[in-house]
């Protein structure tokens, strides 16, 4: 006599839908039920037949747990099978587990799954049906501070149990929220353990899948650990890089310095000069051979610099040595960065500490005649892009020896 | 040799037009100071390499639990792919060339007669970029109100708790942290053989810019982004053609016979498909671009000329320049970067949030693993279900899905029923003349416990967020049908179609 509410202690068999042999499948309404609450159908877990009847319509005080008939796999034969004695064991052959919606067995373990009868009857209290195999734990009975959703609130009304006996369920939803599938094992309509073990597959799926992890063989040039401190991107960047180096002469910009300072009485600073120069000789450069790059591309699209087809905004910076150059020189190599904390406390150049606002750049030569000012610019190129560094320079170059006056004025 | 850098930044600001005449003595010294090499700062609570939708929900979510934050975003805006050239700006285009192709197909049976009706792609373009500008500039306002520091530059691993930034304005910048969260995010997967230039071979950023409608269009992938970018330039007036290798279009996520009936509906609006198909290669050499496909079983070669072929293949994880190998963290042969359920790198204090680490590439997931990643730093604990994502195609119409479809279910063994009901039966669709589409549940057929919702229908990206709330609740689909849904609204289908699972349908 399966339990279709926690206070059930015994039920009278209304009627049997199905007769002995017969087979039903899945859902089929094996028999009606009497309580003292109400009339309830039981439903087929699975597919089978009924192998033989053992309390016959109309039986009346039927106690929980009592065996009403057995029922057999839809492929058993029945005229040889064995029914067996009364009192299972917990681990029962087959046949007796495809009982599970119909004779509840009373196995130890129900008294420690079903919710303790609220009247304290003596009676082991009923559980709903549990079946086979490895079991994981169903979800513990508690307090449902929340409102039962609705189709519970439905199923226990239609039930007549009284809403207070949901805390009782045990609940496998998310933080132990009371769900359908519960109040139905509950009921004994499906089996007992199968929404826990949909909410155990349900909460996996709810896990990102690091499953699928297999690290990436690794890179074959590990960088040396000298230049572990180091930017590996720069640092491979600097192996295909070029040096350009073109001379140009600043006594103009010179020249120019001291008319203003003349005139004006300000002085501005050779860096300003050159930085402006640098600002303009950088605009509209010609595209270099190589690709654009993704981010250049990217930014394009988002209108955040205005490249345009043929030619786009170089951000080279000069470099400029004291040392005058072979005209053109192009020598490959990882350059040298200044330090900036030796250039900062003066340990890169000697001249450093006695500069003093307006003196001209350490590092560069300043002479009152043409040609003894001159100073080599270089910037390194990408490959692909010593055109394009060629033209930068050129323009710097421009700009500074023929009117360097405009970038002030 | 002596050799001295001009300070890059001065010139920036300095030159403009020549009227900023008389700049401060000693500027060259002041410039070296306060934007070249700043000194070093006071250690952070957290660093966050990337601002898009994983990084800058948790920088804003770090500074609202008072933590000391900095973003390093290194393009120009704050929002990442999504906000700037995926997401946000393909939705204006969807919605806009939807009105268009609507004006001009659909408004005449409605009583409305319009007139000369034409296309200026240029102020299409441009309600677009005010669209991104204004989110944009909105996400900038939160790192404010929030205190959120936003360093703009280049990241990389100079140590386990440090970031040495290459700052946009030029300079460096070292930043000490005792948390990093890494949301670099990801990049179109290109076609290996098509060089993406952006005009002719584009990917899904290319393809919210171009400049004139193209004449003939060849998608290669009938995933999402191909279907929804395929879909705008289709209204606009491009011959669409979408190559695709596996038999169905939409993706693996997306069930079955959704996908069948979104095939249907975008062939009659004009888009042309060609499944398991393969291309062999392509030609971006002549005018427009030569692509050979064959049948993916093998079959006849055949070449599909086009002026624009849009790459939407997949996107991957980028990483590139970030200085991984300087501490040693690795990713996996996919390129994401490795992490556990906390989101944490072999190195504890280093998480990995969104497309750059595992999981679906989605925005939404991750804004949630952000505010979980700060979750855990903060309170130990953070919530993420991944089986209640929500995935949404803005084609017209929508369509939506959430939790798992039936062929994923049927390959679990999982025994479960369905549940459908038709847009058609639905008075408010009916009177939109919106009739397309259903939404369709499938339920455990035990404890009818909602398992996956799938729906295609003119609004079924808002709807679906119905559905996520009841997965997320473990709803049965009776919980559903058994709650109000407003009439008349086309949430009714929902409803309906909850009803249709465990019971009957009224309507239909």
């Amino acid at each position: 006599m399966p339990a279709m509410s926690p206070t059930m202690t015994e039920g009278n068999i209304a009627s049997w839908k199905v007769k002995e042999g017969d087979a039903f499948s899945t859902g089929d309404v094996l028999l009606e039920i009497e309580t003292d609450k109400a009339q309830m159908d039981v439903e087929a877990q699975d597919d089978g037949k009924m192998a033989k009847i053992m309390q016959h319509d109309g039986a009346k005080s039927v106690k929980v747990g009592t065996r009403i008939a057995v029922i057999a796999e839809a492929n058993d034969d029945l005229s040889t099978l064995e029914i067996p004695a009364e009192e299972p064991s917990p681990a029962s052959p087959s046949q007796e587990e495809k009982k599970s919606g119909v004779d509840a067995s009373q196995s130890s373990e129900s008294q420690a799954e079903a919710p303790p009868s609220s009247k304290g009857e003596d009676m082991p209290p009923a559980k709903p049906p549990r079946p086979s195999s490895p079991l994981p734990p169903p979800g513990k009975a508690q307090k449902q501070t929340y409102p039962l959703y609705p189709s519970i609130a439905q199923l226990l009304h239609e039930k007549g149990i009284p809403t207070s006996e949901a805390e009782k369920i045990p609940a496998s939803g998310p933080k132990g929220r009371l769900l359908k599938g519960d109040v139905l094992a509950y009921l004994g309509r499906i089996s007992s353990s199968y929404s826990s073990e949909q909410s155990i597959r349900i909460t996996k799926l709810g896990h990102l899948d690091l499953s699928n992890a297999k690290p990436a063989p690794p890179k074959e040039l590990a960088p040396p650990p000298s230049t572990k401190a180091q930017d590996p991107a720069a640092t491979e960047k600097e192996k295909t890089e070029t040096e350009i180096a073109v001379p140009i002469s600043l006594s103009s910009v010179l020249s120019v310095q001291k008319r203003i300072q003349a005139t004006l009485g300000v002085t501005f600073p050779l860096s300003t000069f050159i930085a402006r120069a640098t600002e303009l000789a950088n605009d509209d450069l010609p595209r270099s051979a190589t690709a654009p790059t993704a981010d250049e591309l990217f930014n394009d699209v988002l209108g955040l610099n205005t490249v345009s087809s043929k030619t786009s905004r170089g951000n080279y910076m000069p470099q400029i040595t004291a040392l005058p150059g072979t005209i053109f020189t192009e020598k490959a190599g990882p350059r040298r960065q200044t330090d900036i904390y030796d250039f900062l406390i003066g340990k890169a150049s000697s001249t450093i500490a006695s500069r003093s606002i307006g003196v001209p750049l350490p590092g560069i030569v300043v002479g009152s005649k043409p040609g003894e000012a001159t100073n080599v610019f270089s910037v390194s190129a990408a490959k692909g892009e010593e055109k394009r560094a060629k033209v930068f320079l050129e323009r710097v170059k421009t700009i500074l020896q023929v009117e360097p006056g405009r970038l002030i004025l | 040799m002596l050799r001295t850098l001009v300070p890059r930044a001065a010139s920036r600001s300095a030159i403009g037009p020549c009227s900023s005449t008389l700049q401060p003595t000693g500027f060259c010294l002041l410039t070296f100071r306060g934007r070249g090499y700043a000194t070093e700062a006071a250690e952070h609570d957290l660093v966050i390499i990337g601002g898009g939708g994983g990084g800058y929900v948790a920088a804003i979510k770090a500074g609202q639990e008072g933590m000391k934050v900095a973003c390093i975003e290194k393009r120009g805006a704050l929002g990442g792919t999504c906000l700037n050239v995926g997401c946000i700006p393909s939705k204006s285009l969807l919605n806009n060339s939807f009105m268009y192709h609507q004006i001009l197909h659909d408004t005449k049976k409605r009583g409305i007669d319009v007139g000369d009706v034409k296309l200026n792609l240029k102020q299409m373009m441009s309600a677009k970029n005010t669209s991104v500008d204004g989110l944009t500039k909105g996400v900038e306002f939160l790192f404010k109100k929030n205190k959120v520091e936003y360093v703009k530059g280049t990241a990389a691993f100079s140590g386990e708790h440090e970031v040495k930034v290459n700052l946009v304005d030029g300079g460096e910048q070292t930043l000490r942290a005792k948390n990093i969260i890494i949301a670099t995010g990801s990049e179109a997967t290109p076609f290996p053989g098509l060089t993406i230039d952006e005009k002719k071979v584009i990917t899904s950023t290319g393809a919210i810019s171009l400049e004139s409608v193209p004449k003939k269009m060849v998608v290669i992938g009938g995933g999402i982004i191909g279907l929804e970018m395929g879909s705008v330039w289709s209204r606009l007036g491009s011959e669409v053609t979408v190559v695709e290798f596996l038999g169905q279009i939409g993706g693996p996520g997306m069930d079955a016979e959704i996908s069948k009936t979104t095939k249907k509906i975008l062939e009659k609006q004009g888009m042309k498909f060609k499944l398991n198909t393969k291309v062999l290669e392509g030609d971006a050499s002549g005018e427009g671009v030569k692509l050979k496909v064959e049948a993916a079983k093998g079959g006849k070669e055949e070449t599909l000329d086009a002026n624009v072929v849009l790459v939407a293949i997949g996107r991957r994880p980028y990483t590139a320049g970030l200085g991984l190998e300087n501490i040693g963290l690795e990713v996996d042969n996919k390129g994401r970067l490795i992490i556990d359920e906390q989101y944490r790198t072999k190195l504890s204090h280093i998480r990995v949030i969104g497309d750059c680490t595992f999981g679906p590439m989605l925005a939404h997931k991750a804004e949630e693993e952000a505010v979980a990643a700060i979750e855990y730093i903060k309170k130990g604990y953070g919530h993420v279900n991944y089986n209640a994502i929500p995935s949404v195609m803005y084609t017209h119409p929508e369509v939506a899905w959430v939790g798992q479809n039936e062929a994923e279910l049927k390959e679990q063994g999982v025994k479960y029923k369905t549940g459908s009901f038709p847009f058609s039966a639905n008075s408010r669709a009916k009177t939109n003349l919106e009739t397309e589409g259903m939404v369709k549940f499938i339920a455990d057929a035990e404890t009818d416990r909602i398992l996956g919702i799938h729906i295609i229908g003119a609004n079924a990206g808002e709807m679906i967020a119905e559905g996520v709330l009841a997965l997320e609740y473990g709803a049965s689909s009776e919980d559903v049908g058994r709650t109000s849904h407003a009439h008349p609204t086309l949430a009714e289908a929902f409803k309906e179609a909850a009803m249709a699972t465990y019971s009957k349908a009224i309507h239909y």
